[in-house]
């Protein structure tokens, strides 16, 4: 785990230098094995959490735990992509801090009417039109990624770009995770016979991918 | 970073919605070089919902996974040893 870790801090270095120098190499980000990994051993220990968490026996807590399970896949994810985005840092502190339901709402402030030159040179000009639809649809993105109501409409949109590919990589690793699991629970998925008659206690389990 | 902070220019944006095209991959598939922004907005944004929705979709079925851990089977025994690895 050190070596990883200590590569991955080189990466890290790499890719900060990168995204100085010039627009941020999101080609490779939330795409690469190594993070794959890195994610995927991140959601087990905040599944394992989540289990020793809830204790052995409470009959209640099935309909609570598939929240908590959603909420440490979440914070794994967001603690992954090392600060990098808005998104994720929005994540983090929302869990610890849970002030959302406390949070006042301020009315936008009341915008000065504009003057008829203003006017009619905002009706000739077809930009304007489009972005305010555009700006409505930018809303309904923003309200989507965490922690970015607010944000500029190119800002906005980077920082939609990484959670798209942030959230396939979640997918992708939690639905992994869980082909396994049904697969040991289960057993009659087709898959080869060791499992099943590997009940006596000899652990053969299959190499891991 | 960002050179032109007073006025968002339009090639900004075209570049960050081409980037945006080629993740979502509604419009992936449909081919369209110049898809209309709000078009594309619009499938950002269910595209997004759909993953969050797959999501929680896992959770549930991991969560009654873990669930099936609290008994004391040989697969939960398996199951135990491989998330405390």
């Amino acid at each position: 785990m050190e070596a990883e870790s200590s590569t991955s801090n080189q990466q890290r270095k790499r890719k900060r230098s990168a995204s100085e120098s010039s627009a941020k190499p999101a080609q490779s980000t939330w795409r690469t094995d190594k993070e794959h990994r890195l994610y995927s051993s991140k959601l087990l220990e905040a599944l394992r959490r989540v289990r020793s968490g809830s204790g052995s026996s409470s009959p209640r807590t099935d309909p609570p735990r598939s929240r908590a399970v959603r909420e440490a896949a979440d914070r794994a994810l967001a603690i992954s992509a090392r600060g990098r985005t808005r998104w994720s840092r929005a994540i983090l502190s929302s869990r610890s801090i849970k002030l959302k339901s406390n949070r006042i709402r301020v009315p936008c402030p009341a915008r000065p009417k504009r003057t008829e030159l203003e006017r009619i040179q905002s009706a000739a000009d077809q930009e304007k039109k489009k972005s305010v639809v555009l700006q409505s649809k930018a809303k309904v993105l923003g309200r989507l990624v965490p922690g970015c109501k607010k944000l500029s409409f190119p800002t906005l949109l980077e920082e939609a770009s990484d959670y798209i590919k942030a959230l396939e990589m979640q997918v992708k690793a939690m639905s992994a995770l869980t082909e396994i699991l049904s697969m040991i629970g289960g057993g009659t998925e087709g898959a080869p016979g060791m499992v099943q008659d590997a009940g006596a206690g000899t652990n053969s389990m299959p190499p891991p991918a | 970073m960002s050179r032109r902070r007073s006025r968002i220019s339009e090639e900004e944006i075209n570049e960050l919605i081409s980037k945006l095209q080629s993740l979502v991959p509604e419009s992936r598939r449909c081919g369209s070089n110049r898809a209309s922004a709000t078009k594309l907005l619009k499938e950002t944004c269910n595209y997004i919902k759909s993953l969050q929705r797959e999501v929680d979709d896992l959770s549930d079925r991991l969560s009654d996974l873990m669930a099936g851990m609290d008994n004391n089977s040989a697969q939960a025994d398996i199951i135990r040893s491989l998330l405390s690895s």
